[in-house]
C-alpha cells in the first residue's frame, strides 16, 4: 500500500532564510498526524510543498504514490489552506455544489455541509458570513471530495466549540476508515487529543517525530507544583533531582528527574510547602523545551 | 469544469452592477444621441446616424464586458480564490476557460440591448440578415479585448487592475471613434484611430450596415491585435501559475 504522504529530504530556501531544511516525512494510511511548531517554523511551507503548491529548493514529495499535483487533479486530497479566499457573491451551497462537481466521487453536498456545521447558513451569500462561518465553508470544501488524504493548515482558527468538535469528529471517523489526516495547529491539546503522531518543527527542522507519549518522554521527568510563602529559585534549584525551576508569584513548578527525592527534600526544607501536586510532562512543556522557546 | 462554468454563468447573470454599466449605460447614451440631442439634421442622414451609433454603442458595451473579465480575475486572484482552486481537481485552464466562456456569454446582453434599442426606439431598419450578422461581427470583434483583460488580470492586483482597465476602456473607445465618429477627428488622430483595435472592431459592424464585407486591412489589423493580446495574456497567465 502506498504511503499517504512521503517527503524526502525536502528543503526550501528564501534567499538567506531556510524555511525547511532536509525534512523527511512518511505518513502511512490511516494515521492522524499533527504538525506543530512556533510561528515561522515551516509548517505551512511543509504542507504547501507536500501538495505541490510550492516548488521545493531540493527534495521530493509524493501523495499516495503520485506526484502531488496529479493526486490533487485525481481528487485524492482534500485541503484547507491557511490563507485562501472564497467567492463572495455566491451562496454557500452553490459554491460547495460547484466544487463537488469537480470530483469523481464527491460526498453528498448536504453531508459535507453538516459535517462542517455549515448547514445552518447554506443559503446565505458568502460575502455576508462571519469569520468562523467562512472557516466552516472552507472545511466543507476540504471534505466535499470525500478524499483519502486530508491536509488541514490550522483548521480550527476562529471556530467555536461546536465547530471544533464537529471537525474532529469527522476527522476521527475518516481516519477510523483507514483514511489519513495531516494537520498543522497551535492548539497543543488538539494534537494531544486527536493525533496519533506528532511532528515537531523548529526553524525548518524536524526536532521530534512520534506518538504524543513519546514526545513527552523525550523531555522526560515530571513536574512538581507547590505553593510557598517565599520561593527562592536558588534553593529550589538545589533540591535533589530538580532540573528546572519556574516561579510564578507564590507558586513554583519544578521539573525533576526524581519526584520522590525532590518531594522529600521539599518538605524537609520548606515547612510551609502546601498544595503540592505532581504531574507528568504535558505536551506544552515538551513543545517549549524541544523547540527551544522559553 | 462543467460545474464551475455553471457557477460562473450564474454569477454573470447575477452581476447587476456590471449588467447596468455595460448594457443600460450604452443604451442610455445611445438614446441620448439619437433621440434627445440633435447631432445631425432630420432626414435620411439621421437614420444613417442612428444605425452607425447603434453599432458604436453596442461595440462599446461589449468591449467593456470583454475587458472586465480580467478585472474579475484580478479580484479573485488577490482575494486568494485561485489558491483555493489550486487544491481542487479543476486544472488551471479550467478556471480561465470558464471565465472566458461565461464572460463571452455575458457580453451578449450589451449587444442585444443596444441593437434592440436601435430597432424598437430609434427606428433603425435593416435587411433581416444584417441583424444576426451584426451580433456575430460585434461579438467576434470584441474578443481581442477579452485577451487584453486577461493580461491585466494576471499582471495587476485587484483594484489596480480595474482602474487601469477603466482608463484603457475609455481611451480605446474614444480613440476608436465609438463615442464620436473618427470623421470628426484631426488627420493624425484619424490615422492612429484606424490602426486601433476598437475602431476595427467597430468597422466590421459599420461596413455591414452598408452591406459591405470587412476590408482586408480591418481583418489584418484586428488579427494583429488579437495575436498580440493573446500572446501577452498567455504569457502573463503562465507566469502566474
Ligand atoms: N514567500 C515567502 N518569502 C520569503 N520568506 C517566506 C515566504 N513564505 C514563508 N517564508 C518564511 O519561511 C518560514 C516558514 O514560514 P511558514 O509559513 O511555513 O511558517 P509556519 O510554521 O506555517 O508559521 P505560522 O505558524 O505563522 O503559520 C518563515 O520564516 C517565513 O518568514
Ligand atoms: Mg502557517
Amino acid at each position: 500500500m502506498a504511503n499517504a504522504l512521503e517527503l524526502t529530504a525536502v528543503s526550501k530556501r528564501y534567499g538567506q532564510t531556510s524555511a525547511l531544511d532536509g525534512v523527511d516525512l512518511t505518513a502511512e494510511q490511516g494515521q492522524t498526524i499533527a504538525v506543530l511548531g512556533p510561528n515561522g517554523a515551516g509548517k505551512s511551507t511543509l504542507l504547501s510543498i507536500a501538495l505541490g503548491l510550492l516548488p521545493p529548493t531540493s527534495g521530493t514529495a509524493a501523495i499516495l504514490g503520485h506526484p502531488p499535483v496529479e493526486a490533487l487533479r485525481k481528487g485524492l486530497v482534500g485541503v484547507l489552506l491557511q490563507e485562501s479566499g472564497l467567492l463572495e457573491d455566491v451562496r454557500v451551497d452553490e459554491l460547495v455544489t460547484a466544487t463537488a462537481g469537480m470530483y469523481q466521487k464527491p460526498m453528498p453536498v448536504e453531508r459535507a455541509l453538516r459535517a462542517a456545521r455549515a448547514d445552518g447558513f447554506a443559503a446565505q451569500r458568502i460575502g455576508k458570513l462571519s469569520g468562523g462561518q467562512r472557516q466552516r465553508v472552507r472545511i466543507a470544501l476540504a471534505l466535499i471530495g470525500d478524499p483519502r488524504l486530508l491536509v488541514l493548515d490550522e483548521p480550527t482558527v476562529g471556530l467555536d466549540v461546536d465547530g471544533r468538535r464537529a471537525l474532529w469528529q469527522e476527522v476521527r471517523a475518516r481516519t477510523g476508515e483507514g483514511r489519513t489526516a495531516v494537520f498543522a495547529t497551535h492548539y497543543l491539546t488538539e494534537a494531544d487529543d486527536y493525533a496519533d503522531r506528532v511532528i515537531l518543527l523548529a526553524k525548518g527542522k524536524v526536532v521530534a517525530d512520534g506518538p504524543v507519549e513519546k514526545i513527552k518522554e523525550l523531555v522526560g521527568g515530571s513536574e512538581v507544583h507547590v505553593t510557598l510563602d517565599a520561593a527562592e529559585v536558588g534553593v529550589l534549584q538545589a533540591l535533589p533531582g530538580v532540573r528546572q525551576v519556574r516561579v510564578e508569584g507564590g507558586a513554583a513548578v519544578l521539573r525533576t528527574n526524581d519526584s520522590d527525592a525532590t518531594l522529600r527534600a521539599l518538605f524537609a526544607t520548606f515547612a510551609d510547602a502546601r498544595d503540592v501536586r505532581t504531574a507528568g510532562t504535558d505536551l506544552e512543556s515538551a513543545f517549549v523545551s524541544l523547540t527551544g522557546g522559553n | 469544469m462543467g460545474s464551475y462554468l455553471k457557477l460562473e454563468l450564474l454569477r454573470s447573470v447575477r452581476n447587476t452592477t456590471g449588467l447596468i454599466m455595460l448594457t443600460v449605460f450604452p443604451l442610455v447614451l445611445y438614446l441620448l444621441w439619437t433621440k434627445v440631442l440633435r447631432v445631425v439634421p432630420a432626414g435620411p442622414q439621421q437614420v444613417d446616424f442612428a444605425a452607425y451609433t447603434m453599432v458604436s454603442m453596442a461595440v462599446y458595451g461589449a468591449m467593456g464586458g470583454a475587458l472586465f473579465i480580467g478585472g474579475a480575475i484580478a479580484m479573485e486572484r488577490s482575494k486568494g480564490w485561485l489558491r483555493q482552486l489550486a487544491v481542487t481537481p479543476l486544472p488551471a485552464h479550467g478556471y480561465i476557460s470558464a471565465k472566458l466562456i461565461a464572460g463571452a456569454t455575458g457580453v451578449l446582453p450589451s449587444i442585444l440591448v443596444v441593437l434592440g434599442g436601435g430597432a424598437l426606439i430609434s427606428g433603425v431598419r435593416l435587411p433581416p440578415g444584417t441583424w444576426p450578422a451584426l451580433v456575430v461581427l460585434i461579438w467576434v470583434g470584441v474578443m481581442p479585448f477579452a485577451a487584453l483583460g486577461v493580461t491585466f488580470g494576471y499582471t495587476m492586483n485587484g483594484q489596480a487592475a480595474n482602474l487601469a482597465m477603466i482608463a484603457v476602456f475609455f481611451g480605446l473607445s474614444v480613440l476608436g471613434g465609438l463615442w464620436l465618429p473618427v470623421q470628426l477627428m484631426p488627420e493624425f488622430m484619424r490615422t492612429l484611430a484606424e490602426y486601433s483595435p476598437a475602431y476595427q472592431a467597430g468597422s466590421l459592424g459599420w461596413r455591414v450596415l452598408a452591406g459591405d464585407w470587412p476590408t482586408v486591412k480591418s481583418l489584418v489589423v484586428l488579427a494583429g491585435w488579437t495575436l498580440l493580446f493573446s500572446g501577452l495574456a498567455s504569457w502573463r497567465y503562465r507566469r502566474a501559475l
